[in-house]
């Protein structure tokens, strides 16, 4: 899909489709999902996606269609091997199931659970972080991470954040004017064209950028953006398993 | 009325000072002959106008209305510009910025993510719907004369495409990812709407290219939308565009196989739909990596040889020159650094690295979802012979949620991560980066298309709503001007009585810059 946004796709659920779409009702829903088990289940499927004998209901244009069983109930009545004295109810129940099932596939970009990404080796993964990786120049297993095991409700949220984490400290700018003029501060925004800082003692400054200014970025994830061109797959894995103990 | 053939009949016409279609003419290169703004007037270039688009504030039904955003490429013609957002299309004065008339489509629902533009034919103007309409207006005073279902919002579809008009077809493209439905692009009449024929973006049953696919089922939900509008080469009579991911997006071990026509650039007789080849960008696509990106036709050399020939800058962060004539690939790079693919086959194809689908724990993965580049518009300069591609290196880790044989929808996702932006300059012989200008700060990808001119001038938009001007030889920025949000669409340049403007969108409102030479 195109995104209006990275940072939204991921975030982004099913929202297309008619807007005078059947609601679901739960309750029908659970109904409608007994009355398919005892009918339907052997040929269409535990979640309606169709087996060898009964085609994919998700997938079907005609439960798409319908509503309250406009479609679904003159179908049964009109497709052979199918349950033609189901009332109407029982229909109208089914339909609700299968729109549930058509709603959730619909949302399947989101995770019912979150993955399990505690897949490494804690060892292997202490190993790198003190070695290859580089991480113990900056980080201390029992000074700034001590406990960040503990801090993560979900262990791919851990995973998430140690390969974008977030800075702990803004970067900072070094700016030399064309009088010589020497600024350094923490850098508010930068561009091809302006450059501004807040100075220590709280003072906001913007220059304009040229060729007689001589801008110098200190920040302070650069190490960070590096290391995903090196890191492998393993890695990850391994570092996210040794973080996760460092309870 | 001056008649709109005239402007289209050739690509880059020399002396069109119109924008009547979305590329600006045929060939996708987003290039313009004008030049009286150029690299030394441009420090006198200044903003003539604003234009706000208010769609009014009745709801209207369907997911992802929000604030107004003008993500479409106006077309100018005869002085009139003609902007659409999602529902709702707008004549606007393209000398003062000032409205004519609006017209508002009351929509049935379908995902309003954005439309990118309209499409002009005589007198009459063409734009798509959310819910699957072809609306056709009085380019005079904005009067529906008609319009036609192109898609079935019973089945997620959705219409976000700009028409394309080739001879008396109006093309059209669909939408939608939800569930798996396949994608297609269609004709219509012109005159009366009327369907000529559709062409799936999947092989014909039996077929040898059917066999990409492990079973009817899965080729017939397997995705494919045409999500970016058609070039054309009125020489050899083709139409070009991309298709989009296969479907389901993320688990793609319920359709193993390369998964044609999806992901693939495609040449069509606009006659009769009759496929006349094809090229796959992304085999097998598990990461949303639509291979839509405007199909750009230009004639040049490669090897010492003349050729009629067709780039792409695609999402998944490869450069591809084709044979536009033949679909013979000529040149496959990357264009940013890539880590997804193991090399390239005998067809110049790139091969999906498996340990970099989608995987239950993650894998990292760069481009991201949002890709390399996405819908904004490269554009080719002639006169530097340099593809230019306002690009992302960004990274994410793909999830795969449903490892079951028969994943539908997704059944995965991304978590993104971080990103740069750098507008890149590609040499079309080799596929090399010539230079490369990376946007300042940390911007993540930027959705802006480009435009190149005769005046020596590169004009794109920053990840920091900046609307800035380069060297299309060197990459060196000469002028910019601070937008209120950063660009949203591709910007067009047109000459009226003597003066040159260049008009750009940001959120909701157009940007008007002219150059007025006394």
């Amino acid at each position: 899909m195109f995104c209006l946004a990275a940072l939204t796709c991921s975030v982004l659920v099913g929202q297309a489709g008619p807007s005078e779409r059947q609601t679901v009702d739960a309750a029908a829903a659970r109904r409608g999902r007994q009355i398919y088990t005892q009918y339907c289940i052997n040929c269409h499927g535990a979640l309606a996606k169709g087996t060898a004998d009964g085609p994919d209901l998700i997938r079907s244009a005609l439960v798409l269609r319908d509503r309250l069983g406009n479609e679904l109930v003159p179908a049964l009545k009109r497709l052979p091997g199918h349950k033609a004295d189901l009332s109407s109810a029982q229909v109208v129940d089914i339909t609700h199931f299968l729109k549930e099932q058509v709603e959730a596939t619909a949302k399947d970009r989101n995770a019912d659970e979150p993955p399990n990404v505690l897949t490494g080796n804690a060892e292997a993964g202490r190993a790198y972080f003190n070695g290859a990786g580089g991480c113990a120049r900056c980080h201390a297993a029992t000074g700034d991470l001590a406990g960040i095991g503990r801090r993560f409700k979900d262990a791919v949220d851990l995973q998430q954040r140690f390969l974008f984490p977030r800075a702990t400290k803004p970067a900072t700018v070094a700016v030399t004017a064309a009088d010589g003029t020497a600024v350094k501060g923490q850098l508010v925004r930068i561009d091809d064209f302006n450059v501004s800082l807040r100075t220590a003692v709280g003072e906001y400054r913007e220059f304009v950028r040229g060729a007689n200014v001589n801008v110098e970025v200190d920040d302070p994830l650069a190490r960070h953006h590096e290391l995903l061109d090196v890191y492998t797959d393993q890695d990850i894995h391994n570092v996210v398993r040794y973080l996760e103990s460092l309870k | 009325m001056r008649t709109l053939l005239f402007t289209l009949c050739a690509a880059g016409l020399f002396g069109q000072t119109d924008w009547p279609t979305y590329n600006g003419d045929y060939s996708g290169r987003r290039y313009s002959a004008l030049d009286k703004i150029n690299q030394s007037t441009i420090n006198s270039l200044a903003l003539a106008w604003v234009y706000r688009a208010n769609p009014g504030r009745e709801p209207q039904a369907g997911g992802g209305n929000n604030a107004p955003v003008i993500k479409g490429t106006p077309i100018e013609v005869n002085g009139v510009l003609y902007v659409t957002i999602p529902d709702h299309a707008w004549a606007v004065d393209a000398r003062s910025g000032r409205e004519i008339w609006h017209y508002a489509w009351k929509s049935k629902g379908g995902w309003h993510i954005g439309n990118r533009g309209a499409a002009a034919w005589h007198d009459t103007l063409y734009f798509e719907t959310p819910d699957c309409n072809l609306v056709a207006l009085n380019m005079a005073d904005g009067k529906e004369r008609w319009h036609k279902s192109i898609c079935d919002l019973e089945q997620f579809y959705y219409a976000s495409v700009a028409p394309i008009v080739v001879k008396d077809h109006v093309i059209t493209g669909v939408s939608g990812d939800d569930l798996d439905i396949p994608g297609y692009i269609e004709s219509h009449n012109a005159r009366t709407g009327d369907l000529e024929w559709r062409w799936y973006a999947h092989p014909e049953p039996g077929t040898p290219e059917a066999k990409t696919w492990p079973s009817l089922e899965a080729m017939m939900h397997g995705g494919g939308m045409t999500w970016v509008p058609s070039t054309y080469d009125a020489s050899l009579n083709l139409i070009y565009f991309g298709t989009g991911n296969p479907q389901p997006v993320i688990a793609g071990q319920g359709r193993m196989g390369s998964n044609l026509y999806t992901e693939c650039i495609i040449a069509l007789n606009p006659d009769s739909g009759k496929l006349a080849w094809y090229f796959q960008p992304s085999p097998h696509d598990t990461h949303d990596w639509d291979a839509v990106q405007t199909p750009v036709l230009f004639d040049g050399e490669i090897g010492g040889k003349p050729r009629k020939l067709l780039a792409q800058a695609s999402r998944n962060g490869w450069f591809f020159v084709l044979d536009r004539a033949t679909g013979e690939r000529l040149v496959s790079s990357e264009f940013v650094k890539t880590n997804w693919a193991l090399g390239v086959d005998a067809k110049g194809q790139p091969i999906p690295n498996p340990a970099k689908q989608p995987q239950k724990d993650g894998a990292l993965v760069t481009p991201n979802q949002g890709g390399a580049i996405n819908w904004p518009s490269p554009s080719f300069d002639p006169d530097t012979g340099l593809f230019y591609a306002n690009a992302a290196r960004a990274w994410s880790v793909y999830y795969l949620y449903d490892d079951g044989d028969k994943p539908e929808g997704w059944g995965g996702n991304d978590r993104s991560g971080y990103s740069e932006a750098m507008l890149q300059a590609i040499d079309y012989h080799t596929g090399q980066v010539r230079w490369s200008h990376k946007w300042p700060g940390n911007g993540g990808g930027v959705r802006s298309g480009l435009l190149s001119t005769a005046g020596k001038l590169l004009f794109a938009g920053d990840p920091n709503s900046n609307f800035v001007a380069l060297d299309p030889s060197s990459g060196a920025p000469l002028w910019h001007a601070g937008l209120h949000a950063s660009l949203t669409n591709g910007p067009i340049t047109y000459e009226l009585d003597g003066a040159q403007y260049v008009v750009v969108a940001a959120g909701d409102s157009l940007y008007g810059f002219a150059m007025r030479v006394k």
